[in-house]
């Protein structure tokens, strides 16, 4: 392979030696946490569960890149990690105001992540197609499939020779809107794991009162869910390598190793978010 | 689909920048501990020229990977690379009593960057031979960056320091403040996205045909020197008027000599691509 404009790799299949070393590595953190840190075993499996999460969710989001810029690819026209970090960030907006109220429950923290990431894809969808029909007067279609899976229309007659496909067709805009769901409640709850953490233990390590801490406690845990949402979003990305449309496409079916990945990666970031309050 | 990215070859060899990347980054750490040693906060600058160490490599090292078909674009690098980057800055915060942070950061970022660049190469494969060291490197630039953009705005990077302020009432009377710290006002993100920010820019703005190593490395230190201006402002809220001011004039003075520098480099390699001579300006006659 030359070094210089080489094509995209990242073929068909699972690595079973690459997965089986990384749930090596999975199982090690968890036990380190587990050692070190055990009332926070809870914190690191939901932290990788979101991570989980948000590695699935990335697969749903259409992404079209520069190509569909120039409307010969259907998706947005953006990389995947920037559109899953908007849907991932937006969904932690709504999942730090629930979780900031006590009487709300783990299920509504999360809940409020998911629709906060679910509203922004559904609007950057609707206003992306908006531009694509009456600004750049293209019809949507799938050049993956002939007839949408949920709608059933057909695609082929609308499709432009030499393209594969463009806007965001029916199929895509549900799988953006979903995507964003599990991208947000992903997101959602690493931040929440690791509040209840840095709230537990952060008064002690400062000798001060919970509330006089809570600052800095969501600002630990929302800057390390930030970062972590970044590491799973770009993996996930280079698990599609470019462009997907959604749920439809074949490169969907490469989930279960972004899955994977996903998992072993937030586990090791998880367990340096923890330590942080342990050493 | 990938589109081809076309970087130029030569220059300084990668090895070289990645060791004066690291070594004067970390000297530049080291010397912002002049601070403690001597009381005051002057040397809070250091920090910023850290961070522009670490950028030019950063940006090298982003070179080397997107000239591999990667296919999801050059800023999905940088944003793994301060993804990685934040967590293993601010772990290494906490070994600061021990003058340790700054070695911490790069071990502690070499792991996760480490794990990072395994998941991606092996779990997805994607194949690509540098991608490992890449993405090593690059979460170790993250924490750097982070680390030194935090000593300008607060002046050291201690876990206690970041998070715990005095606030003056009243003129003498003075209350410990969380909130109003560089990590309770979280702060930290702000130098997080300028980070990512001017290590993922340099590269993708001069990609392409006729790219030459100094102009985009001098686009990597004129960014740094941008954020550097940014981080500066904000460390009026933080350290004294003294410190926050030399700040601001070194990363001024930087920003302004390095664009010039850019813009002059930029030229000459427009002339070069056109195969034209530069135009003279016409003088005397009016």
């Amino acid at each position: 392979m030359s070094a210089l404009g080489g094509a995209a790799a990242g073929g068909e299949g699972i690595n079973p030696m690459g997965s089986a070393i990384g749930i090596v590595v999975l199982i090690i953190a968890v036990a380190i946490t587990a050692i070190m840190a055990p009332a926070a075993l809870g914190a690191i499996i939901g932290v990788i569960i979101g991570g989980l999460l948000i590695g699935f969710g990335v697969h749903f989001v259409p992404v079209g890149g520069a190509p569909a810029a120039m409307g010969q690819a259907p998706g947005i026209a953006t990389g995947v990690a920037m559109l899953a970090a908007g849907a991932g960030l937006a969904g932690l907006f709504g999942g730090a105001w629930a979780a900031a109220n006590p009487a709300f429950g783990i299920a509504i923290v999360i809940a409020a992540g998911a629709v906060g990431g679910g509203l922004m894809m559904a609007i950057t969808c609707l206003m992306v197609n908006i531009i694509y029909v009456f600004g750049m007067g293209i019809p949507s279609a799938s050049g993956k499939v002939d007839k949408d899976p949920i709608t059933g229309d057909s695609q082929p007659e609308y499709k432009s020779q030499g393209t594969e496909g463009h806007g965001l067709p029916f199929i895509s805009y549900v799988g953006g809107v979903i995507g964003g769901l599990l991208g947000g409640a992903g997101g959602t709850l690493i931040y929440y794991e690791l509040l209840q953490v840095y709230s537990a233990a952060l008064p002690a390590l400062f000798n001060a009162e919970a509330a006089e801490v809570l600052p800095v406690a969501v600002s630990l845990a929302g800057i390390f869910a930030i970062g972590m949402f970044l590491v799973n979003a770009v993996l996930a990305a280079y698990n599609i390598t470019g462009t997907i449309e959604g749920p439809h496409d074949p490169k969907f079916k490469r989930f279960p190793r972004a899955i994977i990945g996903c998992a072993v990666a937030s586990a090791v970031c998880g367990l340096f978010a923890i330590l942080i309050v342990v050493v | 689909m990938s589109v081809q990215i076309t970087a130029s070859e030569g220059g300084i060899p990668h090895d070289t920048l990645m060791a004066v990347g690291l070594i004067g980054s970390i000297v530049c750490l080291y010397l912002t501990y002049l601070n403690g040693a001597t009381g005051t906060d002057v040397f809070s600058f250091f920090g910023g020229l850290a961070a522009v160490f670490a950028l030019i490599w950063g940006t090298d090292t982003i070179k080397h990977l997107c000239s591999y078909g990667i296919g999801t674009g050059v800023p999905s690098a940088g944003m793994i690379a301060f993804g990685t980057g934040v967590i293993a800055m601010l772990l290494a915060t906490q070994f600061d009593g021990m003058y340790l942070a700054p070695i911490m950061a790069v071990v502690i970022g070499a792991i996760v960057g480490f794990v990072a660049g395994f998941l991606a190469n092996n779990v997805m494969n994607m194949n690509i031979p540098v991608m490992i060291r890449s993405l090593t490197e690059m979460a170790i630039i993250g924490a750097i960056v982070i680390m030194g953009l935090t000593a300008v705005m607060a002046g050291g990077f201690g876990f206690d320091a970041l998070s715990v302020t005095m606030v003056q009432i009243l003129g003498p009377l003075e209350a410990t403040s969380y909130a109003s710290s560089l990590l309770g006002g979280c702060l930290i993100a702000v130098a997080f996205m300028l980070g990512g920010i001017a290590l993922q820019h340099p590269f993708n703005a001069c990609l392409g045909p006729g790219e030459q190593q100094d102009r985009t490395l001098m686009l990597a230190a004129e960014c740094g020197f941008l954020s550097m201006i940014v981080v500066a402002a904000i460390s009026f809220a933080f350290v004294s008027m003294f410190a926050a001011v030399i700040s601001l004039i070194v990363a001024i003075a930087g920003w302004y000599y390095t664009y010039a520098k850019y813009i002059e480099l930029s030229r000459r390699d427009a002339y070069a691509w056109l195969n034209a001579k530069p135009i003279l300006e016409p003088k005397g006659e009016a």
